[in-house]
């Protein structure tokens, strides 16, 4: 390597990017323009990042295949950043391979790390786990290892084990310290809120109260008969009926969850279910044939009672019955609500599941992807829609250790 | 033109607090390197550190029998062996893509690595007196007997190779292992060269066999170099 390219690695390596950027800024052979590329991404300007490293991998030569696969990885790392989801996975998976095949074990675990990422991120949380799993986190230098405890965090968030997500988020605070990386410590430190914060809250006999995550964890635990209103589903600690795609016997199931042990009147009952403002003979056949429907659905968590002015909910082994609902109910909820289970959903298989047109759909995600509550990867048929990403997941760019150079 | 695999022979480092060797020289008794921030000098012998001298050292280095050069960005540093203070300063021929540094009767030799050029220099104002094409990217460069060599590493390939000091023109090469680069190099004046091997941050003997010599290759170990 250059006497040019090694002082401005060094400078980017005690974090400077000005001060590599001011050594290499006139050149633009390979290895300058990767260096000024990571530069640049350091600094925030992912766009320019991305023209840069993607002109650094095609100048370095056919021989330096090691290099071209980092910026590879750089290149991912600010997709990933800038949740341009639709990165090819193929062209990544292929760098580590070239990475694992030539020794360089820190950079091919940093690909192994956006690539889970990206999977957590799209809601593949099996698929991250598994691929996470290939990797021994001892080895890595500190900035590796927080980043490494932030996605083990990140899984555990999403199935909702507070206590492992916890730990690894002290792990993780831990290693950012040692690092020494002021925006790594601050984002294991806005990671920690997440578990402080209201993530839900918890309607039970007439009155609400927000609940932490670990709250509803243990809520979810326990012995109650949750009416989950964030996924959509009616569940206690053993079994799960997921009404995702039944908006209709959702409405109802959660309008008797939030009135029981008292019943709901049928108007009641219509107007949750229908929006229907006053009830004529056909509604009440309709209300007839879906209850009967929520009743078989139910059958192994409650009963749902007939009573003299409507119906009421009897969970089996008298349990109590709680309902489940996000922080907020806003227009969206519905669309939301189905999104909530982390999976990336197309707009038309949003639209069927709420028995309702594509056009609406996509009118209530373009409004909830403007105000940011959800995004979208992917284009054109095969575009997918998810809510924002799961909490405790670094931001930082944490551009390959050793820089796409020697 | 001949070629044959390196011999590699010892392999030193990697040394703490050193984040790689970028260059390479020997002061006849020390062998030093460039490790970024400081220049490190071992025992070749028992391969421990035994002095540091804190000045920038990013590519080249080099030893005139009483002071160090040394590539830093865009200039060579002539540094007092003794006090470490940097003497004089002059600007690097290739502007900062240089890479080897040799020293050879009265002049410099400076390898510019992608540009694949060697350039020989006026040490006390850094004319460029000369310069020898490459057909690859240059690294360490030495003179050992009279003859100019030159490292390479281009990917997984690095090696080493005798050139012709007027036309560039490669008479003889030692091919390093596989995915085994060379960073830096000096010769011991004898028989032996001392290769950096980049941000792996060790240094490797390579024995150069003679015409008249034997191959060695199949000796089991080699436990101390032959004078």
């Amino acid at each position: 390597m250059d006497s040019l390219i090694t002082a401005a690695a060094r400078a980017l390596a005690a974090g400077d990017p000005l001060g590599a950027l001011k050594r290499v800024a006139l050149r633009d052979d390979a290895p300058a323009l990767a260096l000024r590329g990571i530069a640049m991404a350091q600094l925030g300007d992912l766009a320019r990042a991305k023209v840069l490293l993607r002109k650094a991998g095609r100048a370095f030569g056919p021989k330096e295949s090691v290099a071209r696969a980092r910026c590879v990885v750089a290149e991912a790392e600010i997709a990933l950043v800038s949740r341009d989801l639709g990165f090819p996975a193929r062209a990544l998976d292929a760098a580590r391979s070239t990475l694992d095949a030539h020794g360089d074990r820190l950079n091919a675990a940093h690909a192994r790390h956006l690539e889970v990422r990206r999977l957590l991120l799209i809601g593949r949380v099996d698929e991250a786990e598994r691929a996470l799993a290939a990797l021994d986190p001892t080895p890595f230098p500190a900035a590796s290892r927080a980043a490494h405890e932030l996605v083990v965090a990140g899984i555990a968030l999403r199935r909702l084990r507070t206590g492992p997500a916890l730990a690894a988020l002290e792990r993780a605070a831990d290693a950012a310290r040692r690092a020494g990386i002021p925006a790594l410590v601050a984002e294991v430190d806005s990671a920690f809120e997440v578990l402080d914060a209201p993530s839900a809250r918890l309607i039970a006999s007439g009155e609400e109260r927000p609940l932490r995550l670990a709250e509803v964890e243990n809520l979810l635990a326990s012995e109650a008969l949750v009416v989950d209103a964030c996924r959509h589903a009616v569940r206690d600690a053993a079994t799960i009926v997921p009404l995702a795609t039944r908006p209709v016997l959702f409405a109802l199931a959660r309008a008797l969850g939030e009135a029981w042990p008292a019943d709901v009147p049928r108007d009641t009952l219509l107007a949750r279910a229908f929006g229907a403002t006053h009830a004529d003979d056909s509604h009440r056949a309709r209300l007839r044939v879906e209850i009967g429907r929520l009743r078989t659905k139910l059958r192994p968590l409650a009963s749902v009672d007939a009573t003299r002015r409507g119906f009421a909910l009897t969970p089996r082994r008298n349990r109590t019955v709680v309902v489940l609902a996000r922080p907020t109910d806003d227009a969206h909820a519905s669309v939301l609500a189905l999104l909530a289970d982390a999976e990336a959903w197309s707009s038309s298989a949003l639209a069927l599941a709420l028995g309702t047109s594509q056009r609406t759909v996509q009118r209530a995600l373009d409004s909830l992807a403007t105000s940011s509550r959800v995004q979208s990867f992917g284009r054109g048929r095969s575009r997918r829609w998810m809510t924002k990403p799961v909490p405790g997941f670094t931001t930082t760019l944490l551009l390959p250790a050793s820089l796409p150079i020697d | 033109m001949h070629r044959s695999p390196a011999d590699i022979v010892r392999e030193y480092g990697p040394f703490p607090g050193a984040e790689g060797v970028h260059g390479v020289t020997c002061d006849g008794q020390h062998v030093w390197f460039a490790a970024g921030d400081k220049l490190i000098a071992i025992d070749p012998e028992t391969g421990t550190p035994v002095r540091a001298i804190e000045v920038a050292a990013d590519a080249g280095t080099a030893f005139d029998g009483q002071h160090l050069f040394q590539l830093a960005e865009n200039h060579i540093h002539k540094i007092d062996l003794q006090s470490g203070e940097v003497l004089a300063t002059i600007p690097s021929p290739g502007g900062g893509g240089d890479s080897g540094l040799a020293w050879a009767e009265g002049t410099l030799w400076v390898g510019q690595y992608r540009d694949r050029k060697i350039h020989q220099v006026d040490p006390e104002t850094g004319a460029i007196l000369r310069t020898i094409d490459s057909n690859r990217f240059v690294t360490g460069v030495t003179w050992l007997d009279g003859e100019l060599w030159h490292g390479t590493w281009e990917g997984d390939e690095s090696e080493l190779r005798r050139v012709d000091a007027r036309s560039g023109q490669v008479l003889e090469t030692l091919e390093m292992p596989a995915g085994v680069g060379v960073s830096g190099l000096e010769s011991d004046g004898r028989d032996q060269f001392f290769c950096g091997g980049g941000r792996t941050g060790k240094i490797r003997t390579v024995r150069r066999r003679r015409q008249d010599q034997p191959l060695q290759l199949l000796r089991p170990e080699v436990d101390s170099p032959e004078t």
